[in-house]
Parts: C-alpha cells; sequence; structure tokens
C-alpha cells in the first residue's frame, strides 16, 4: 500500500464535459457526423510570436508550424467553423447550463468575464484558437475524505475532430468545432487514488445532473500528478473512473522508481492506456498564451439570470437516487431507471399516482416481459403500453378496481388488441370464475393447509393463474 | 498610497474578496479589467470594488526589431495604410489597434522578407479605409510616384483596409499613369495576431506580384477559402464581396491577371508589363462633387433634385437590370426629372446593380427611353469604379467642360475598367 500522505501526493482533476445545446459561438446543431465530408479546405497556421516576440515551447514542440491542415465541413458547419465570419454572440442555454454547474459546485461566480482566446496551434482549431471563458471560481464539493476545492469553471468551444492523415497532412472534421464544453478544474486537494476516483465520480455525479451530452466522448478528465521532489505530470484519456485508481497508484509508483534511483521523472504530458499504465504524450505546455476574444463584447452576468438559475436547480442524481430508495423503488430498478430515458416519465406518472415500485415495473420490467412472451418488438409493445395507458391502469389499481396481480393479464388482452376498459372487466370475470373455482375445491376438500390447497389449484388451473394469484384467493377461503 | 497604474500587478479588493493580477485598461466605461495568473481577463464594476492596491509596478518592455536588409534580394517599397493587416492586439487595452511602428509590423511577417528587401517602408496616414477619401488616394498616388520614379525599387506594395479597398485600387489604376511597374495593394480579413490569418499568403503573394512582370495596380488575396494560392486582380475590376471571408475581393466581369503562389506564378489574362523606360507620372485631378445613387422600387426621382441644388457635378446611378429605372407608366417616372437635372448640367452615368454583366439599354424600349434622356450608359463599369472615374473626368476642367468630352472619357479605357468580353473567374 502507498502511504500518500508520507510520499506527499498532490492531484488534481481537470474535467471537460459537452453540454447538450447548440454551438457555443453559431447556431449550427452540435450533431457529429460519421457521413462523408460535403466538402474540405485546406488551411496552414503560422506561429504567432508573442508580445515578448517568444514562441512558446509547446507550440514549438508541435511541428505544425506552417503544416497544413485538411478540414472536413458539413450542412451542419458554417462559416464560423471555418474562421471565415466573426463569432455570434455567446449561446445562452449552454452559458446557463454552465453557469448551473457552477452553482452546483458552490462557485463564486464572476459577474464580468472576458471571453479570451487561448492559442492552441496543433491545427484543432481553424482560428488557431480555442475560445474560453471564466465564469467561476472558487467552489468546493463534499466527498467522504473531505472537501474539495473547485477552483475555477470555464465556458469554451471544443474542438475539431481528427480525422486521420492524408499525404502526411492531418485532417480535421469541423463538426465538433464549437461545440460547448464547460471545464472544471479542482484544487490540488485530492489525497489519494481512492479519492481521485470519488471526486471524479461526484464532479460527473453533478454534471450529469444538468443538460449535458452523453455518451462516449463527451466527458473527458485529466489528471495532475505529482509527489513531493517529483515533477508534475498530466494524465489525459480516461475511459472511465473505474480506471483511474489503479492509473493514479502505477503513476505514483512510476514517479518514485525515478527517486529512489536519484533522478527525477519529466513534467510532461502522458495519456492512460486501457490496463491504467501510462504512455507520454508530449511535453507539458507552457501557461497558455491567452489574449481577449476581441470580436466579443466584454460577458456580462447579471443577477436576474443568476436568481433564474438558482431557483430552478437540479437535484443531484445520488439525491434522486435517495429519494427514489425512499419510496420503495428496489436498487435494481433504480439502475435499470437510470440507464434508460425514461425517468421524467418515471417522474411525471409517480408525481400523479404515487406507487414507484408499480410504476417501475410498468415503465421498465412488464414491456420486456411480455415482449418475450409476445413475441412482439419491445418497440411495438411500448408504443402499446404508452403513458395514458399506464396511467389509466395506475387509476384503476389506486381506486381498486383491478388488483396488482392481474395488470399483465390485463396487459395481455390489450395486446391481444382488446380495449383496456374491456380488458380489466374481462379480467374481473376471469378472476371472479376462478375464485368461484377455486371456493368450490375448497369446500369439497375442507380443512387442508394452504400449501395443500395451493398444490391441488395449481394443478388444476396451471396456466390461468399465477401462484402468487392462487396463493392470495386461497387465503380469502381459509384461516 | 501610490495609485495603481494599467499593466501593475495589483490586489482588487471587493468587500471580503480579493483578486490578484494585473491591471488592465477596459474597453467600457466603468468597468476595470484584471488578468489573472491564469491567462484569464475578469471585470469588475468600478463602483464596487473598496480599493485596489498596487503589488508590482510595471515593467517597461521595450523591444527593439530592426528590419533586416538583404541587398541580395529585389527592393520593394512598402506602403503601410492601416486597417486590419497593421492591427494587432494591444493587451493593454484588450482592443485591438493600430501598430506604432513599421518594425512592430514586420515582427508579425517575417515571410515577407523571403523573397523581397523592403527597401523602404513609408507611413503617409494610419486609418480605418472606410474614413478614407479622395485626398487620401491623391496621397497615396504621390508616395508611389517617388518609388515609381526610383530606378532601384522592383515594385510598390500598399497595405490598405478593405472596406474601400476597391475604391482605392481603382483610384490609382486613374491617377497612376504611364506605369511602369507592380503596384500592389493587399489586406488582411483576419487579424494577425491569430495563427490563422490570411495576411502572411496575402503578404507574400503580394512581394511576389511586386516583383512580378506585371506593371498595374492590383489587389492580391486569398483566391479562395484556402491557404493556397491568390488572385491578383485588375484594380478597376475587383470588388469586396464579402464581408468577412478570406477571399472576398473577387474578380467581376474580367480575369485576373495571374494565379499566385507562395513559390511560382501563373499568367492568366492580358496585362501591360513591366516598362523601365516609361515615364510615370501622376493625374490625381478629382472633382469632389459626385455621387453614386442606388435606384430601388418606388423610389421617387425628387432625390435627382438634391444632389442638382447641392451644386453636384456628376452622378453614378446603379440601375437595375440591363440599365433600368422607372419610367412612363409607373407612378413615379423618372424621365421628366433626369432630362431636368441633364439639363441644368448634371452628368448623369449608369451602371450595373447586379455587379456582374454589362448594361444594355437597347434591349427594352424603356432602356432607349432613358437613353434619349442622355445618361451615359457605362457598359460593364463596376459602379465603384465609375464613381472614382466620374470624379477622376470631371476633375480635368477641360474636359469636363463639354458634356461630349466627358461622355467619351467615361466610355474611354484607361485602366481595364471597361471589359470588351465579358469573362468569369
Amino acid at each position: 500500500m502507498v502511504d500518500y500522505e508520507k510520499i506527499g501526493f498532490k492531484a488534481g482533476l481537470e474535467i471537460h464535459q459537452q453540454l447538450d445545446s447548440h454551438k457555443l459561438f453559431c447556431k449550427c446543431p452540435s450533431v457529429l457526423r460519421n457521413d462523408e465530408a460535403d466538402f474540405e479546405v485546406k488551411r496552414k497556421l503560422h506561429a504567432v510570436a508573442g508580445e515578448s516576440g517568444e514562441v512558446d515551447i509547446a507550440a514549438k514542440y508541435q511541428s505544425a508550424l506552417n503544416k497544413e491542415f485538411i478540414y472536413q465541413g458539413y450542412d451542419t458547419t458554417c462559416l464560423v467553423e471555418l474562421d471565415e465570419e466573426p463569432p455570434h454572440e455567446i449561446n445562452i442555454e449552454a452559458l446557463k447550463i454552465a453557469l448551473q454547474i457552477a452553482m452546483l459546485l458552490n462557485c463564486r461566480i464572476l459577474p464580468i468575464s472576458q471571453i479570451m482566446r487561448k492559442t492552441v496551434i496543433n491545427g484543432s482549431n481553424t482560428s488557431g484558437f480555442q475560445r474560453t471563458v471564466m465564469i467561476a471560481c472558487d467552489g468546493s464539493i463534499e466527498t467522504e475524505q473531505g472537501k474539495v476545492g473547485i477552483d475555477s469553471v470555464y465556458l469554451e468551444e471544443d474542438s475539431a475532430r481528427p480525422n486521420g492523415t492524408r499525404d502526411g497532412k492531418e485532417i480535421y472534421k469541423l463538426d465538433r468545432l464549437g461545440l460547448p464544453l464547460v471545464e472544471i478544474s479542482t484544487k490540488p486537494d485530492l489525497k489519494n487514488a481512492k479519492h481521485v476516483k470519488e471526486a471524479a465520480l461526484k464532479i460527473g455525479d453533478i454534471l450529469r445532473s444538468c443538460k449535458v451530452r452523453r455518451g462516449i466522448g463527451t466527458i473527458r478528465q485529466d489528471l495532475n500528478i505529482s509527489i513531493k521532489d517529483s515533477n508534475r505530470v498530466e494524465i489525459k484519456g480516461f475511459q472511465e473512473p473505474k480506471i483511474m485508481e489503479k492509473c493514479v497508484e502505477l503513476e505514483v509508483i512510476r514517479q518514485k522508481i525515478f527517486l529512489d534511483k536519484g533522478e527525477k521523472n519529466n513534467s510532461e504530458v502522458r495519456g492512460c492506456l486501457e490496463d491504467g499504465t501510462t504512455e507520454f504524450l508530449r511535453p507539458m505546455p507552457g501557461a497558455d498564451r491567452m489574449y481577449p476574444e476581441t470580436d466579443l463584447e466584454l460577458l456580462k452576468i447579471s443577477k436576474d439570470v443568476l436568481d433564474e438559475i438558482r431557483a430552478n436547480l437540479p437535484q443531484l442524481k445520488s439525491e434522486v437516487e435517495e429519494y427514489l430508495r425512499r419510496h420503495g423503488l428496489e436498487e435494481e430498478l433504480i439502475k435499470v431507471l437510470f440507464k434508460s430515458n425514461k425517468f421524467d416519465d418515471f417522474k411525471g406518472l409517480f408525481e400523479v399516482h404515487g406507487n414507484a415500485r408499480l410504476v417501475g415495473r410498468l415503465l421498465l420490467v412488464y414491456p420486456k416481459d411480455l415482449a418475450a412472451k409476445s413475441k412482439k418488438s419491445l418497440e411495438e409493445i411500448e408504443k402499446i403500453l404508452d403513458l395514458e395507458l399506464i396511467g389509466f391502469i395506475l387509476d384503476r389499481v389506486n381506486k381498486s378496481q383491478l388488483h396488482e396481480q392481474d395488470i399483465k393479464h390485463v396487459l395481455e388482452l390489450v395486446l391481444e388488441g382488446k380495449d383496456i376498459k374491456d380488458a380489466i372487466k374481462l379480467e374481473k370475470k376471469e378472476t371472479g370464475e376462478l375464485e368461484e373455482k377455486i371456493m368450490n375445491l375448497i369446500k369439497e376438500k375442507p380443512g387442508l393447509s394452504v400449501n395443500a390447497y395451493m398444490g391441488l389449484v395449481m394443478k388444476e388451473f396451471r396456466g390461468q393463474i399465477s401462484g402468487g394469484e392462487a396463493t392470495e384467493i386461497i387465503k380469502k377461503f381459509v384461516k | 498610497m501610490e495609485e495603481a497604474k494599467f499593466g501593475d500587478y495589483v490586489e482588487v479588493h471587493l468587500g471580503k474578496t480579493i483578486y490578484e493580477g494585473v491591471l488592465l485598461e477596459s474597453p467600457e466605461v466603468g468597468i476595470c479589467l484584471l488578468k489573472l495568473d491564469n491567462g484569464y481577463n475578469i471585470g469588475f464594476n468600478k463602483k464596487d470594488i473598496v480599493k485596489i492596491k498596487s503589488i508590482e509596478k510595471a515593467k517597461e518592455t521595450k523591444n527593439k526589431f530592426d528590419i533586416k536588409q538583404d541587398k541580395t534580394k529585389p527592393n520593394v517599397a512598402l506602403i503601410i495604410l492601416g486597417g486590419t493587416i497593421a492591427s494587432r492586439l494591444n493587451p493593454g487595452k484588450g482592443g485591438v489597434d493600430f501598430v506604432e511602428s513599421p518594425e512592430d509590423l514586420f515582427k508579425y511577417y517575417p515571410e515577407l522578407f523571403e523573397k523581397v528587401n523592403i527597401s523602404k517602408v513609408e507611413v503617409p496616414f494610419m486609418k480605418g479605409s472606410e474614413n478614407m477619401d479622395y485626398k487620401d488616394w491623391q496621397k497615396i498616388a504621390n508616395v508611389c510616384e517617388k518609388y515609381l520614379l526610383d530606378g532601384t525599387i522592383k515594385g510598390i506594395i500598399i497595405t490598405q483596409g478593405t472596406d474601400s479597398l476597391h475604391y482605392s485600387s481603382a483610384a490609382l489604376s486613374l491617377f497612376l499613369r504611364n506605369l511602369n511597374k507592380p503596384v500592389v495593394f493587399t489586406f488582411s480579413q483576419r487579424s494577425i495576431d491569430r495563427a490563422s490569418s490570411d495576411a502572411e499568403l496575402n503578404l507574400e503573394c503580394a512581394a511576389i506580384a511586386a516583383i512580378s512582370d506585371i506593371a498595374e495596380v492590383m489587389i492580391v488575396g486569398h483566391a479562395n477559402s484556402e491557404d493556397d494560392f491568390c488572385y491578383a486582380l485588375a484594380g478597376t475590376k475587383v470588388r469586396k464581396l464579402h464581408s468577412s471571408r478570406r477571399d472576398a475581393f473577387k474578380p467581376v466581369n474580367r480575369k485576373p491577371f495571374a494565379k499566385l503562389y507562395k513559390d511560382k506564378i501563373v499568367l492568366v489574362s492580358e496585362y501591360n508589363p513591366r516598362d523601365e523606360k516609361k515615364k510615370p507620372f501622376v493625374d490625381d485631378k478629382f472633382e469632389e462633387k459626385v455621387a453614386l445613387v442606388k435606384f430601388y422600387p418606388g423610389q421617387s426621382p425628387d432625390i435627382l433634385d438634391y444632389y442638382s441644388e447641392k451644386g453636384y457635378k456628376g452622378i453614378v446611378i446603379e440601375m437595375m437590370g440591363l440599365g433600368q429605372v422607372a419610367v412612363s407608366g409607373a407612378r413615379l417616372s423618372w424621365i421628366k426629372k433626369l432630362k431636368e437635372v441633364q439639363k441644368k448640367g448634371l452628368i448623369v452615368c449608369a451602371a450595373a446593380q447586379t455587379i456582374n454583366g454589362r448594361l444594355n439599354p437597347k434591349v427594352y424600349v424603356t432602356g432607349r427611353e432613358l437613353l434619349e434622356t442622355g445618361i451615359v450608359y457605362l457598359e460593364d463599369m463596376l459602379s465603384e469604379v465609375a464613381l472614382v472615374k466620374l470624379g477622376w473626368v470631371l476633375g480635368h476642367k477641360d474636359w469636363a467642360k463639354n458634356i461630349e468630352t466627358v461622355r467619351e472619357k467615361m466610355l474611354e479605357n484607361f485602366a481595364w475598367e471597361i471589359s470588351e468580353r465579358l469573362e468569369e473567374e
């Protein structure tokens, strides 16, 4: 075991999350395309000397200088991505989502900020810079190992997507360029490998409670790690938080090996591999060369906007989970519900009808069961078992006009083409008839145990009744 | 305590919260900007600030950059007039303004020196091109004359803002007579502080054009959105046709003189070749009282009274289609008024609103009716060029006193402004 405190472990996270809105500085939709590009444009980028006349070390390393790049555009990209038109005003929806995230991270929102250009000349930005704006600072999140400070929250444009090379020229797709992105950087407060993972999950949880994009590539986590006397290393490319813990442990050992030999690791950017080991990517960049985006006015966040956002803050996933648990939804269904896209449906039904457990079954379990049984596709089933029908059933159950155990059968009747109202009546009738038959059976052989009757009933009526239903009816007649 | 100045490293106190960074001038009144250590700029309303404490005084940084001279390369003169191409970020202000010296500019464009030796640099004025007028064109022409007559100079590069660039190129095309070497206007649409600036290719190609055989006034700039090659466009057959694209300047009704690559030139159309024996001179007479009016449906011809009464000598009307404005039968016919003002001595010329194509008043009866009022139809001449040319022609008093001479001069081809054959890009 590594004694993190003793080795002077220091780590901070940097998380990039794509927001679910149109592009940040134009009205193009945020769609990633896999079809063939509509057009290509060849461009060059030049090293631009800073005010001091020096070219950044990372910029120098990028042999990108005066290299030609190919940009692939679509009918979903416009002149802004092509660096042929000045940026439009900042996307207000994206700004609001970012502010929401900043608030959930308990940050101080900056009322006035300037949109900046961060020099990027590896070709991933047609302009040679990335637009970025700091919107908040000095927040924190609670973790089991104590408070973790949030240094700052930025709203920025995503870069163009690398798409291989041709004749030695790097190709980039413009579809991702300009997509709104929130960057969150924590303070170097993370105490150990487990803590890193916990903080990453916690921030991920906060992000997912807001309007963010989901799926592979929509969130990117970077980690800065050092131990006492070692050089800081930045690790990129965690596909999932699971691997983080292992990666941190391995990186600490890697840095320690250098120190044990009386050497020092290089300060560099490394990429995380699938097994948690890392590989060299590039030297650590110098301080980003930043200068104002002079095509845009200062960004001002009014008190009204902040009040509006504050009044509509979403609940965190963990809070929602707790809420569902409290209302009787089983762990298994909670998990299924979060994986499905039916959370809003669930909430809507639950708020009207209560009975979380049954709502969960109707939305998530029965359709699958019925699909398997009826050999219809889940889509077909869900089309028939729509929210209206589910609402109707819940209503009847609440009014005691339908037994929970009969629902499945009623749904089968509906799938056969019966009207829901008729199906319930029929079910009642069938159940009534069955009840009568069971009653007669008990009368014929009095004095047996519930289990004994159970055996008889199931033998007689197999297929027409479930064990649970049978028990319930038998219990009516046997004390 | 000494007052904090821009550029100082300061503490900004807002009640309990304190921010540290470099104090910057703000583009907005009532707001103060601070550059944080992470490079980001944030702002504060001045009224919210309790105090600003200076921690460290600003350092005076003066970077000397000498223009490198290489006598083995052909000499080119550079005339800098402002515009985006001569603007850079002022880090102290958070805004863009003009560079302070030519040396400042060269810092950004080392590639300009690859093919040529910039032996002379002149900055007659620095302004946005929207603020320029004919007096500026005259100034540029006179600076040019000096270098046209200087045998050690192979060509001239002029950098200017784009908004009125095609007016300047038209004016110089007419003002510089008997031209003996290339006069090349170039520009940029993307500011020079960004790695993607179009200025680099434009300047490199302008250098190629300046030492080429093409003794013409031309505009050199991106031919398309790619950083591949530039066009050398005739100064009178070019127009800004996009507000932001790199290839904003497009040839109209005539092919470019040439395609220019970083390392070669591909000649495309006819031009006057370099001729060191020619004796160039400046003819920059100009009549300021000329105007350009765009006709729109339902427009009252009363507008003509305004120009007539204000003492204008000539007017170019941007007409619709092949050369139409409202005539007999329209609710507001222009026929009567056109006759009236021309009778009073106002020269009326016609150019095309459609930008591309040639006027032909004889196709429709209405056109013939207009033609009969005495209007001078300017073939395929661009309306902006027509305006400049009308001012130039009327500036010559001996020409201006005779309406027939004016007509003749307006239709004489001085600098490719009229194409006998219409060509497309």
